[in-house]
């Protein structure tokens, strides 16, 4: 009888996350494109073979996973900083949250272009500071090699406060007899985080890496506006490839295939997570 | 250590951005390009904000859009999200541990993937710029945390409550509607905050869908900004967007933090 109440929202859930699966299964099939007037037909494995050849695919995944890598990295150190930080008794506690919370809570597009004027090249402000140490201007959105880098450092200062509240939580849960108890024993504060602090917050680094890293592996909204996945697709992320092929290339059949190929990835990863975590407990166990 | 160095170092890397943005928002266009410290005596103004406020459409009619797409998308998952939470924990645990841990799982799923099928989905039933109808995926994509922390809360309420309300005869809406969920109005201020927010933020979903000038939301239109040009971004005028566009969100943020918060540790602790 109660599980009658959960149906509504069930069915809700499993329509809009488990149809588009079931959906791009049968589409990554079909040709379905321009050529056939977005008719689907049957092509055997074709999108999946052009998938597996297509190097800008391929590309892609290798720019999408350094930039969930390197935003993640950043985004737990920085995030358990600040959760350290946030943790300690601070005047007007509930200003500085919300202060500090504020770029995660605002929209990313509308701050996607707020770091497209500071990083303009030669105006924004981040080349005037250059200029005036006597700098020449630098093209930080147009360099093939290092816009990348600002792209993860536009992701990391949106989402480490998020982060840093996940992370607090942890903190808040460890009972303070313990950290008290470590103290009295002559433990600094270094050794305090090591021994006590990083093993209670284990569990919540690792569900908000999963977290952070399934986010950062779709990342889409941000690159789109940012660079549009310049300069030279060198920032193109894979979701960016399968929208472009949805919406300007008109192929429905080839991007349902890169949204499952997208999708394989980040199950793959977490998966990569989940068992690098066990084992790593298993041995812990093992060795004393 | 002291802690006001690092404290002050965090709030302005949080804020420094934003502030950028208010003062390039302030700005004429001729001023934006000038350099040196003399810059800053002149070229002050009001325009960007007028430009913005007077255009076609109007400046707040994306904000009442998007005002409206969040309004309906977190009453609808609400009404969704409550009964599922309370049926949900009725379970016997193992079926709900395995109902959760399918919600965790969706919660954290990429949602980008989605938009290609719910856009088929959209234009198969005419659903293409009605923005309201935006609401439904929405509510779809935010039930799995929704219920997810609105199951922990009916946890953590004492079972003797619901038992005691039921030998006074009250029915189950009665029960819900008069019992429990006074008690839980903390957290469900904390889910109706984090569905609003994401509805408002909400941006693959809301591009591909809506296409007309006039019903867009405000990240779409943002972004369309930028999309008119890669050279000539008027950003006097973007700045000026950003800030009124910023400035409902500061007040909810300022207002709800705690909820915002809660809502979020909720979330790590118990989901």
């Amino acid at each position: 009888m109660t599980l009658l109440l959960l149906l509504p929202a069930l069915a809700l859930v499993l329509g809009v996350f488990l149809w588009p699966l079931l959906r791009y299964g049968w589409l990554s099939l079909q040709a379905s494109s321009v050529l056939t007037g977005l008719v689907p037909m049957p092509n055997g494995g074709a999108n999946w073979q052009r998938l597996l050849a297509d190097a800008r695919f391929w590309q892609d995944a290798a720019q999408t996973l350094r930039f969930a890598g390197l935003s993640l990295a950043l985004e737990l150190l920085l995030g358990l900083g600040l959760a350290l930080l946030l943790h300690r008794p601070l005047p007007r506690r509930g200003l500085v949250r919300a202060l500090v919370l504020l770029p995660w809570a605002l929209p990313t597009t509308v701050m996607a272009l707020g770091w497209r004027w500071i990083l303009n090249d030669p105006f924004g402000p981040l080349n005037g500071l250059l200029q005036s140490l006597g700098l020449p201007a630098y093209g930080f959105l147009s360099q093939p090699a290092s816009t990348w880098l600002f792209t993860v450092l536009a992701d990391v200062w949106k989402t480490t406060p998020f982060v840093a509240l996940l992370l607090l939580a942890g903190l808040q849960a460890i009972p303070s007899e313990l950290e008290e108890a470590l103290r009295l024993e002559g433990a600094g504060p270094w050794q305090r985080l090591r021994r006590l602090t990083l093993p209670l917050l284990a569990p919540y680094l690792l569900l908000t890496a999963l977290f952070r890293l399934a986010q950062a592996l779709g990342v889409f909204d941000l690159i789109q506006v940012l660079t549009g996945g310049g300069p030279a697709s060198s920032t193109e992320s894979l979701a960016l490839y399968a929208y472009l092929n949805a919406m300007r290339f008109l192929d429905f059949g080839y991007a349902a295939t890169l949204m499952l190929g997208m999708f394989a990835l980040v199950l793959g990863l977490s998966a990569l997570v989940l068992l690098t975590q066990a084992l790593r407990r298993r041995l812990a166990e093992v060795t004393p | 250590m002291p802690i006001a160095l690092p404290l002050l170092a965090a709030l302005i890397w949080s804020l420094l951005p934003l502030l950028w943005q208010l003062l390039t928002s302030l700005r004429t266009p001729e001023a934006l390009v000038l350099q040196g410290p003399a810059a800053w005596l002149q070229g002050w103004t009001l325009a960007n904000y007028r430009q913005v406020l007077q255009g076609d459409p109007p400046f707040w009619r994306y904000l009442f859009n998007s005002c409206l797409v969040g309004a309906a998308s977190t009453g609808l998952t609400l009404l969704l999200a409550i009964p599922a939470a309370y049926g949900l924990q009725r379970q016997r645990p193992a079926l709900r541990g395995g109902i959760s841990l399918l919600l965790l799982a969706a919660a954290m799923f990429p949602y980008v993937l989605l938009f290609l099928a719910l856009l088929e989905l959209a234009r198969a039933l005419g659903w293409g710029n009605q923005l309201l109808a935006l609401a439904l995926p929405y509510a779809g994509l935010s039930l799995p945390l929704a219920v997810l922390l609105l199951r922990a809360a009916f946890a953590d309420l004492p079972a003797e409550l619901e038992d005691a309300a039921r030998l006074e005869g009250l029915n189950l809406w009665q029960r819900l509607h008069r019992v429990l969920l006074p008690l839980l109005a903390p957290a469900v201020a904390s889910t109706a905050i984090l569905v609003f927010l994401f509805s408002w933020n909400e941006y693959p979903i809301a591009l591909t869908w809506i296409s007309r000038n006039d019903m867009l939301t405000l990240p779409v239109a943002m972004a369309r900004i930028a999309g008119s040009s890669v050279y000539a971004v008027p950003y006097g005028a973007f700045a000026a967007a950003t800030v009124l566009g910023g400035l409902p969100l500061l007040a909810l943020v300022l207002v709800f933090q705690r909820q915002i918060v809660s809502g979020l540790t909720q979330g790590a602790v118990k989901g």
